[in-house]
């Protein structure tokens, strides 16, 4: 099972959202980080066929995923970012609404949709209105029904926004699971769900691929860049201003700085073990309090 | 099939739907049938206005019917004579609870349309009321005279008025008289009314099948699922009909059945030319009344389909609605401003035309042929209709995508 990206282009016009991407994703999963504006979302959604791209394409085990059709939607869940619903209806309903959607047999999605209810633990909430449902539990249920069709590649977009960090914990167990024989690729602002579950990540900016690799791979490149400086309280704010600051925290009258950057930034300066987080900030350093 | 069911359930669960189904039974079957018949059309007159009529339509329209039976049957000259003495002797009396059960406007149309020259002007009364009975004779050749002049009045000569006088022909003579007034009710009234009443809680049922979808802003997941938008849009167009057909179908059962419970069958043979003389179809009233009703079922076959197509371009509901509504009003409401090939033209929109025409003797002219107005009436909206379905889907496949 391979998905192939193959000089994936997209432009809006003069605007280029993404630029000549390349990649060859087998089982597992992938985490795209990027800031906003990155060309996250609009690569995703050309992987799940909504965009046509501008230029390349994408391949599902060497099949062009456009000449596919239904015959990969069959293989693929998605989350979208904006996660739409039918505030009407009630969890079950909507989970077999799009059961029926996906070609699942009216039988077997029923067994589905309940399983799938306590794997989100929304089975108490089953025939509850979706519009009465918290962001968290809305977001269980765009979870649930993207895992619907058991999927072979799975695209989420910003997958964990609103669940609460138990609810946080138990996705990426979930994902985890579910990546190790299947292609899960999540996009996220939460560097550490991505630190936690990615077995490879994808690090977009403008519109590319600007690192790829493991998390230790990628933490390796930001290794020599991160530093702590012990500096007065009231220096911290002008350090604020001339440097990227990932950390900032009050130890008596001084403050603890967390600086990226390729040289020592100042003499009193040492070295720190670096994170993924860390290169998030050395490549995106306006995305600063991530 | 099962998405069908799943679309069909939602349009059912909405609010919306359950209100204006609700509010469309009780409109139609409750005020327009039942108190209609029972009270206010029915209710036998106490002299004032039909809200003051007594609550005994059931009886009255017995007696009426009871009434009319004494001249049953054939009409010929001297029933009709019969019918004008009978009513004069109750004028004369004043009784007004006998005045109830005659036949008293659909009589008295006829004898002032086919005698005008024993009208007097200065009498204020109804011809009927002073005519000299034995006078009225000649019934059937001064109706073929009347309708003669008609055409030539309305400018209809030469092939078109051929066409209509051959039509006429056709029309079964002499006529068959029973009481009139029950179906004058249905055919002139309830029916042509229907469509108009169906048209706003049609609309507010079908607005949001697809602009609603904008709003949920369900298009990404309904786009990468494997049946994708094309099975869930012709699940939305089934549902969406279905619907339609659903609220028609609990309307017909609602108006025939109370029209059976309080009219009955009786006169359901009787020529249409018993409700407008110069009708030249030759159809009986229940003939009529099963084309008016396929007339506003296929109409609302056909508005489905178009409000279905202004939900798909419309973003919100609210403006789904308004637009479906102005496809039938706005027409309505602007026809009699104009020329009146312009205003045939626009009878042909679903639910704008009337059912009625089949007592009119409006034609269109095509390739030079003519056809009889209700012909194209009953097929062309509800064409018109369907063949707004591909452009809806077309449409919405476009929205969901951006």
């Amino acid at each position: 099972m391979e998905l192939s990206l193959d000089r994936l282009s997209k432009h809006y016009g003069s605007k280029i959202a993404v630029d000549q991407v390349s990649a060859v994703l087998g089982p597992g999963v992938y985490g795209l980080l990027g800031a906003n504006g990155a060309g996250k979302t609009t690569l995703m959604r050309m992987l799940c066929g909504i965009l046509e791209p501008t230029a390349g394409e994408v391949l599902f085990d060497g099949k062009s995923i456009a000449e596919m059709g239904a015959g990969y939607r069959n293989v693929l869940g998605y989350l979208p970012q904006d996660f739409g619903y039918y505030p009407g209806d009630s969890a079950e309903e909507f989970l077999m609404y799009l059961s029926a959607l996906k070609g699942i047999p009216r039988h077997i999605a029923k067994g589905r949709v309940k399983e799938l209810l306590e794997v989100v633990d929304l089975s108490a909430c089953a025939s509850k209105k979706l519009k009465t449902f918290s962001g968290g539990m809305k977001q269980r249920i765009g979870i649930a029904q993207a895992l619907l069709n058991k999927p072979e590649v799975m695209i989420l977009d910003e997958p964990t926004a609103g669940l609460d960090p138990r609810e946080r914990v138990r996705f990426r167990n979930l994902i985890s699971d579910y990546g190790e024989n299947k292609i899960v690729i999540l996009s996220t602002h939460i560097v550490s769900d991505i630190e936690a579950i990615a077995d490879e990540v994808l690090l977009m900016k403008k519109g590319s691929f600007v690192q790829k690799g493991t998390v230790s791979e990628l933490i390796d490149k930001a290794r020599g860049k991160v530093w702590e400086l012990t500096v007065p309280s009231s220096q911290a704010h002008s350090w604020q201003k001339k440097a990227t600051v990932a950390n900032l925290r009050h130890e008596g009258e001084d403050v603890v700085l967390r600086i990226i950057s390729d040289h020592k930034p100042d003499e009193g300066a040492i070295r720190a073990e670096a994170s993924l987080e860390d290169l998030y900030l050395y490549y995106f350093p306006a995305e600063k309090g991530v | 099939m099962e998405l069908f069911w799943l679309e069909h359930k939602r349009l059912w669960k909405r609010k919306s739907t359950q209100i204006s189904v609700l509010l469309c039974l009780i409109y139609v079957v409750v005020f327009g049938s039942i108190l209609s018949y029972q009270w206010f059309t029915f209710g036998s007159s106490t002299g004032y206005n039909s809200f003051r009529n007594r609550f005994d339509g059931y009886a009255s329209i017995r007696a009426c019917q009871q009434y009319a039976g004494q001249f049953g049957g054939v009409l010929t000259d001297e029933a009709l004579q019969e019918m004008v003495r009978d009513y004069q002797s109750i004028t004369d009396r004043d009784d007004m609870d006998e005045m109830n059960k005659t036949d008293r406007y659909k009589v008295p149309s006829w004898v002032s349309q086919l005698y005008p020259e024993l009208n007097h002007p200065q009498d204020y009364r109804l011809e009927i009321s002073y005519v000299e009975p034995e006078k009225l004779t000649g019934f059937y050749e001064r109706r073929q005279k009347i309708l003669e002049d008609f055409l030539a009045i309305s400018d209809q000569t030469g092939e078109e008025r051929e066409y209509l006088l051959k039509m006429n022909e056709k029309v079964e003579q002499p006529f068959r008289y029973q009481w009139t007034e029950g179906w004058n009710v249905i055919l002139g009234s309830n029916l042509p009314e229907l469509g108009m009443v169906m048209t706003l809680f049609l609309t507010i049922s079908l607005a949001p099948v697809f602009a609603g979808e904008w709003h949920d802003r369900t298009g990404p997941l309904l786009l990468t699922t494997k049946n994708g938008w094309k099975e869930a849009a012709r699940a939305k167009i089934c549902s969406g009909l279905a619907l339609a057909v659903e609220i028609f179908g609990l309307i017909l059962v609602g108006g025939v059945g109370s029209q059976l419970f309080f009219l009955g069958t009786e006169g359901w043979d009787m020529p249409i030319q018993m409700i407008k003389l110069i009708a030249v179809a030759p159809m009986n009233m229940l003939q009529a009344e099963i084309f008016g009703y396929v007339f506003v079922f296929l109409g609302v076959i056909g508005y489905a389909g178009l409000v279905m197509l202004l939900s798909s371009c419309a973003k919100s509901t609210f403006a789904a609605l308004l637009l479906g509504l102005s496809a039938v009003y706005l027409p309505l409401a602007v026809s009699e401003y104009l020329p009146f090939w312009a205003q045939k033209a626009l009878d042909l929109l679903p639910l704008v035309g009337s059912p009625a025409d089949i007592f009119r003797t409006n034609t269109f002219c095509i390739f030079g042929k003519y056809v009889w107005s209700p012909y194209l009436l009953i097929i062309v909206p509800v064409l018109l209709g369907l063949g707004c379905v591909p452009f809806a889907v077309r449409r919405w496949a476009r929205r969901m995508r951006r």
